[in-house]
């Protein structure tokens, strides 16, 4: 395996796009990360797409070559990859194997998802497409309520809080009301995030991530030839995926995801690195019970200590561990295909000094974490600067 | 009947259309007595962690429980 480098970095803003389709969406990330790069879409040899539910929320199909061709790249293997809300994390994980097997030297990953087309209900019952439907979906759980039970377990057995998990959301909302590019710009305190409209018990609307279109592209080159493009490459220290059952019941110990330890182990390897030498994390908040839990997985904190964590201010900028500086999915957006990808341009972000208010003065190796359904996949991302 | 203890617990609110006739309904993860865990809906009196469970009549192939 040789060094891999991203060389260029793009996302669309994260909301609701009535204007746009989802191809519309994807071509404009991949457009803003060729520009990063410096390149041309001839250039690019193969084409990586994340996306969950394109054919479910909008009706189209062969979605990879369909958004490839529109980027003008012809003739170039293109495919998509589906792991629930790791979907475009999957798809980086097999791009930078393509490049560090040698086969490629450069290619782009891309990641969209088009989800306010279609009513709320709806968009609920694709989402738990990604769980169990012969067991757990059939009998009437949703993504909501699937974190709702890991949140309720975590209580019982480390005398995690309600208000530990309205410390996640509040922190969020304060990151991402510094982020332009985030569908909820709005800081929330304490009392508002714990007396929000209650979803599944004991998780609230201030708990959920949000239903959002958007897109994330970035493009990788071998590190040897990264500077031949871009005068600031970030290197990928080390990746990994890893899985686990779809269905929550099939888990032994719900308050934690061996997916998560699994990658995150991996990563940590293949970088030559601990949980203590990340600087900062951009981590899958889907629901704020899910960065408590990671944050345990990923070696920042001892099990059972992410809530206590997050409510002593641990998390925030200018705590020990920033975690999701960004806004995180809770307040920045969830375009589920292009969650995995949006998180590294986050991590890129920052690593290139380009944050804005948000930027970390600790920031030369950042941590990602996507993660599937209720765990089923995970990918771990570790970057760092050159 | 089957019978176990309550592993967790979940009241949902906000449903899929197919269920959202059910709202509020509780849902929960037994472990079966035979070690085994279901995902299942409870019937009657809510339920929380560690309390002891019955199953009743499955209804469309989803179980169903009841506090002992």
């Amino acid at each position: 395996m040789r060094p891999v480098a991203i060389i260029g970095a793009g996302k669309t803003p994260f909301g609701a796009f009535p204007g746009q389709d989802l191809r519309s969406l994807a071509v404009a990330a991949g457009e803003k990360a060729l520009g990063n790069a410096h390149l041309e879409s001839s250039a690019i040899e193969a084409f990586f797409l994340g996306n969950f539910a394109g054919p479910e929320f909008t009706n189209q199909n062969h979605l990879a070559p369909y958004i490839s061709t529109a980027l003008g790249m012809t003739g170039i293997p293109s495919t998509r990859f589906e792991a629930a809300c790791a979907s475009s994390g999957a798809a980086f994980f097999h791009a930078f194997l393509g490049v560090a097997s040698g086969v490629y030297d450069t290619v782009m990953v891309a990641g969209v998802e088009k989800m306010t087309c279609q009513p709320t209900p709806r968009v609920t019952e694709i989402l738990s497409g990604a769980g169990d439907c012969s067991t757990e979906v059939k009998a009437g759980s949703t993504f909501p309520s699937l974190f709702a039970m890991i949140a309720r377990r975590h209580m019982h057995d480390f005398g995690t809080t309600r208000e530990h998990l309205a410390a996640v959301a509040v922190k969020n909302h304060a990151n991402g009301a510094l982020n332009p590019d985030a569908q909820m710009r709005k800081a929330i305190t304490l009392e508002q995030a714990m007396n929000g409209k209650p979803v599944a018990e004991p998780l609230n609307l201030y708990d959920c991530s949000l239903i959002s279109d958007g897109a994330a592209a970035v493009v990788l080159c071998a590190a040897d030839r990264a500077r031949e493009f871009s005068d600031k490459p970030v290197k990928i220290l080390g990746v990994a995926q890893a899985s686990d059952h779809v269905a929550l019941d099939q888990k032994p110990d719900i308050t934690t995801f061996a997916a998560v330890r699994g990658a995150a182990q991996k990563a940590y390897a293949m970088a030559g690195m601990k949980a203590s030498d990340i600087q900062f994390a951009e981590l899958h908040d889907c629901f704020t019970i899910a960065e408590i839990v990671a944050m345990e997985d990923l070696g920042f904190v001892p099990r059972g200590r992410g809530g206590f964590f997050t409510a002593e201010g641990g998390t925030r900028r200018d705590g020990a561990m920033p975690i999701n500086a960004s806004g995180g999915l809770k307040s920045k957006g969830h375009p589920v295909g292009a969650t995995g990808v949006g998180q590294l341009c986050d991590l890129v972000q920052q690593i290139r000094c380009e944050a804005g208010e948000r930027q970390l003065k600790r920031n030369s190796v950042g941590l990602a974490q996507n993660l599937g359904g209720s765990g089923a996949t995970c990918v771990v991302t570790i970057l760092g600067a050159y | 009947m089957r019978t176990g203890t309550v592993y967790t617990d979940t009241v949902v609110h906000i449903a899929p259309e197919r269920f959202a006739a059910d709202v509020p309904y509780q849902v929960v993860i037994v472990k079966l007595d035979d070690g085994s865990r279901v995902t299942g809906r409870v019937e009657g009196e809510r339920v929380a962690i560690d309390d002891r469970v019955e199953e009743t009549e499955p209804r469309d192939g989803v179980p169903y429980f009841k506090k002992l």
